[in-house]
């Protein structure tokens, strides 16, 4: 497979696809919806790149185009610069206020303020809910339709079904969804609105809260036995750390105090 | 679904035809049992005339009949049909065997006609058509200039038969294409001949259909042969009437279609908002069903095809086809992000042939009569004939099967009966929303209509929608109409539809209320051309078309919106007002008494005035005036 890349030969597997390609060989494609670890769905549109197949150009989107055969890929040219300068633009009004958009924004000369702000605090790129999906849990999904699109959890009510991992707060790339841990409570807050509240597990040991109170029988069904001895766990990792420390500690203190008992034996 | 049952006959005693061979005595044994020369009433029940009433004239044509009852030589049939594609003049009816066309019928006439024409052999001129500007009115279908100039293969059934009895439909020669593959060919002889007839997807993109069967053929695993019925297209319903007036037609392309590719599982996949077709397709897979044509074995072979109706939840995007194959699955309609054909990896990740249903109604005529045949219809690059339905500014609105390669001109002259009112044509719009406006008049009333050329001048074939626009229609608020529409329907996941479809709506909006910028129009271009580009499914990427098309073509319009702030058309109220001309107004006062808001004001036989602070733009005085006086300032 001959896959050219800006005018230059790169290493690529087939099947790999181009934003695979494009990191692997230590080419730059921005994006805002993609990460490895999940499905790539292709909303955001920042990675779109050019692709010439024959006489023809097409504008495919780097992170889920899959690359099957020869083909001579442009990641960018002024079309696509200037796609991706609107693409910023239009993104802004939404977010105004975004560290993400403004490094774009300075790579692609976009004027953060050109259309009126909307101020909704969210570039729906979609990685929350995905994420969500992904670990299982299901609370935050993409509501409504077209303009009236965004992040919510179903119907709009607290969720139930939460487990408060808090992996929405770490993917969201405009910092929108907050988790707040109050009063023995995890609160994941999405744009503002409190999205589900799931109670914190307090440490046996020095009354710390340390983490959301986990459904065991939830682990049981995907990890098995091994996973819920992993979460099965009453104090806080910092006690822990001490409690094994103290453990080793008169281990070999025991081990050192016996040895010390037969030297002096042998003395 | 009630009504599904109780109209459709209960066919249960009939014996379920065990071999392909069966199926050509059993239409000879209905063809005998009916007389050619019988009375027969065929009152249209599409859509359309059931809106206006055709149900009750069916009713009141049935109690006619039996309250004649023994003056009746021959008790007439009176006959429910699916759509006439006469649409603007119903309630309307055909009797047979004279084959006259009366329209514009109420329940109360049922008993006159039944008396005169049917017993008394008489014509009732007031229910006969006549054609725009026309002396003399017209008594028979096939005079009607209308009827007379279609050439119809996709509808050749839709208003015959009775689309709850299969019977109806089989006398017609309905599943003698299935017969046919069944007995005669290979899978791979029907997909050849599929290719050799070049029939393309009536959906709107125009796919070689051929081809598209041929690389879902040589898939492996389970294959789905999927119906696209989720015709969305304001002003469109061709795909309805079919499903509505000849649901076997569609089922027998789809059984065909998976005999082609080794299917056993099909869907129709009908919008929400078409329960009729559901009905009429709910009692045509039942009866199919019963006589051995669908389900298992189908006519004692080893084929089996069973299929079944899913339908939509109103969204316009799931006519897309991922996001149809995602709604099916039961998941929310949102078109997939996948480069990979659905022929490939489509529902439930098996391959997936999804085709619309005029494609489908296409199939069994084409494996009848063999490719080549079809070929004699069309053009080199679109073969054969498509249904356009004619709205907007005609005469004759309704359903129109001309062969591709037609003329704009025939269709909306010939056929349309051209505009009404005595106004100028100024556009027509083809292909639903996101297709385009063609200017008229120009060279374009002359364009042949095929997939080629429509999207040379920046229009697309679409489903075959085509709205015509007289002079009074406003080119930046039809964009504005259609970005509006696209804006409630986009599924709001890729960025350049979401956001770039609301900010032209925003700014066409704001140039329809006389608050247009300068560089307003450079900024819808640089946008609409971004969003086509830029956009993850065909809804996105088409979605500017009605934009830059009228910027194109109507640019001038524009200008006068946003620098003059005038709207030449007289639609944009912000951006107009009504003015009489002193010259021309003889101060008969029409307009005067016409007006609901008193703005007009003037003695008799002497010019009129419009107070402009009262006048509410309702257009009454502009409609009336016989003299042209009431000009638009």
């Amino acid at each position: 497979m001959n896959i050219i890349m800006d005018g230059k030969e790169v290493a690529a597997d087939p099947g790999q696809t181009i934003i695979e390609v494009a990191r692997r060989n230590g080419v730059y494609i921005p994006t805002l919806c993609h990460v490895p670890a999940l499905e790539p769905a292709a909303m955001c549109r920042v990675c779109t790149v050019e692709l010439a197949e024959g006489r023809r150009t097409r504008l495919v989107t780097a992170c889920n185009y899959p690359l099957r055969g020869d083909a001579e890929i442009h990641t960018d040219t002024p079309i696509l610069r200037q796609g991706r300068k609107l693409l910023i633009e239009l993104l802004a009004a939404r977010c105004s206020d975004s560290k993400t958009l403004r490094e774009l924004a300075e790579r692609y000369g976009a004027d953060l303020d050109r259309f009126p702000a909307e101020n909704k605090d969210c570039i729906m790129c979609g990685l929350c809910a995905r994420v969500c999906e992904r670990v299982g849990g299901n609370v935050l999904a993409l509501c409504g339709r077209g303009v009236e699109i965004s992040v919510d959890t179903s119907f709009g009510r607290l969720s139930p079904t939460c487990i408060g991992c808090a992996a929405c707060a770490q993917i969201c790339p405009v910092q929108t969804i907050r988790i707040e841990d109050v009063e023995g409570e995890r609160r994941v807050i999405v744009r503002g609105k409190e999205a589900s509240r799931v109670p914190l597990r307090r440490c046996t040991s020095c009354g710390v809260h340390f983490g959301p109170v986990i459904d065991l029988s939830q682990v049981m069904k995907r990890a098995g036995e091994a996973g819920v001895l992993a979460f099965n766990t009453s104090v806080c990792p910092a006690c822990s750390r001490r409690n094994l420390a103290k453990r080793l500690a008169e281990r070999h203190l025991e081990q050192y105090q016996g040895d010390a008992h037969t030297k002096d034996e042998e003395d | 679904m009630a009504t599904a049952t109780s109209t459709a006959p209960d066919l249960a005693w009939t014996k379920r035809l065990s071999s392909p061979q069966e199926l050509a005595p059993y239409r000879q044994a209905l063809i005998a049992g009916t007389d050619p020369n019988a009375l027969c009433i065929r009152v249209c029940c599409g859509t359309g005339c059931k809106a206006v009433g055709s149900l009750d004239v069916l009713e009141a044509m049935k109690k006619a009949v039996d309250a004649a009852g023994v003056d009746l030589k021959v008790m007439p049939e009176v006959k429910r049909t699916g759509c006439h594609g006469f649409c603007s003049r119903g309630p309307l009816l055909t009797l047979q065997p004279q084959g006259l066309f009366y329209q514009r019928v109420k329940p109360e006439d049922a008993a006159e006609i039944i008396q005169k024409t049917s017993i008394g052999g008489e014509v009732i001129p007031r229910f006969l058509y006549k054609p725009p500007d026309a002396k003399e009115t017209i008594a028979k279908v096939r005079d009607i200039p209308f009827f007379a100039k279609q050439t119809k293969l996709v509808l050749k059934r839709v208003g015959q038969i009775d689309p709850f009895d299969i019977r109806d439909a089989i006398a017609q020669g309905a599943y003698a294409g299935l017969v046919k593959v069944l007995t005669e060919m290979t899978s791979q002889q029907v997909i050849e001949e599929i290719k050799i007839s070049r029939l393309r997807g009536r959906g709107g993109a125009g796919f070689p259909t051929g081809v598209k069967w041929e690389s879902c053929a040589s898939q492996t695993g389970r294959h789905y042969v999927i119906c696209n019925g989720d015709e969305g297209d304001p002003g469109a319903f061709m795909d309805a009437s079919v499903m509505e007036g000849d649901p076997h037609a569609v089922l027998e392309g789809m059984a065909i279609a998976a005999y082609a590719m080794g299917s056993d599982r099909g869907f129709m996949y009908v919008r929400m908002e078409y329960p009729l077709a559901v009905q009429t397709l709910t009692a045509a897979i039942r009866q199919a069903e019963d006589l051995g044509l669908l389900g298992q074995n189908i006519l004692g072979t080893d084929f089996s095809f069973r299929v079944s109706i899913s339908t939509g939840a109103g969204a316009f995007v799931c006519g897309e086809s991922s996001a149809l194959m995602s709604s099916l699955e039961g998941k929310v309609g949102r078109p997939r992000a996948k480069y990979i054909r659905s022929t490939e990896k489509g529902f439930r990740d098996s391959p997936s042939n999804l085709n619309n249903v005029e494609t489908y109604a296409n199939v069994p005529e084409i494996i009848l009569r063999g490719g080549q045949w079809y070929t004699s219809y069309g053009t080199e690059r679109s073969a054969g004939t498509k249904v356009f339905s004619l709205t907007g500014n005609v005469h004759n609105v309704g359903l129109v099967e001309v062969p591709m390669g037609t003329s704009l001109r025939e269709i909306v002259f010939g056929i349309g009966g051209g505009i009404p009112n005595r106004k100028q044509l100024k556009a027509v719009q083809t292909g639903g929303p996101s297709g385009g406006c063609i200017p008229i008049p120009s060279k374009f009333i002359d364009i042949n209509v095929g997939f080629g050329k429509l999207a040379e001048i920046g229009s697309m074939m679409g489903s075959g929608g085509m709205i015509v626009m007289d002079e009074n229609t406003c080119m930046v608020e039809i964009s504005r109409y259609f970005i509006n529409f696209l804006v409630e329907e986009s599924c709001g996941q890729c960025t350049p539809c979401r956001e770039g479809l609301t900010r032209m709506r925003e700014i066409l909006t704001r140039i329809t209320q006389g608050k247009g910028r300068e560089g307003d129009i450079e900024l819808l271009e640089e946008i609409g051309k971004f969003t086509n580009s830029f956009s993850l499914c065909g809804l996105g990427t088409s979605a500017a078309n009605p934009v830059i098309s009228t910027i194109k073509y109507f640019r001038e319009e524009y200008d006068a919106h946003v620098r003059d702030k005038k709207c030449p058309a007289g639609v944009c109220k912000p951006l107009y007002y009504y003015e009489i001309d002193p010259e021309k107004c003889t101060g008969c006062g029409v307009c005067r008494k016409r007006c609901p808001a008193a703005a007009i004001e003037g003695e008799k036989k002497k010019p009129h005035t419009i107070h402009q602070e009262l006048c509410i733009k309702c257009m009454e005085c502009y409609r009336n005036c016989k003299f042209d006086s009431i000009k638009i300032m």
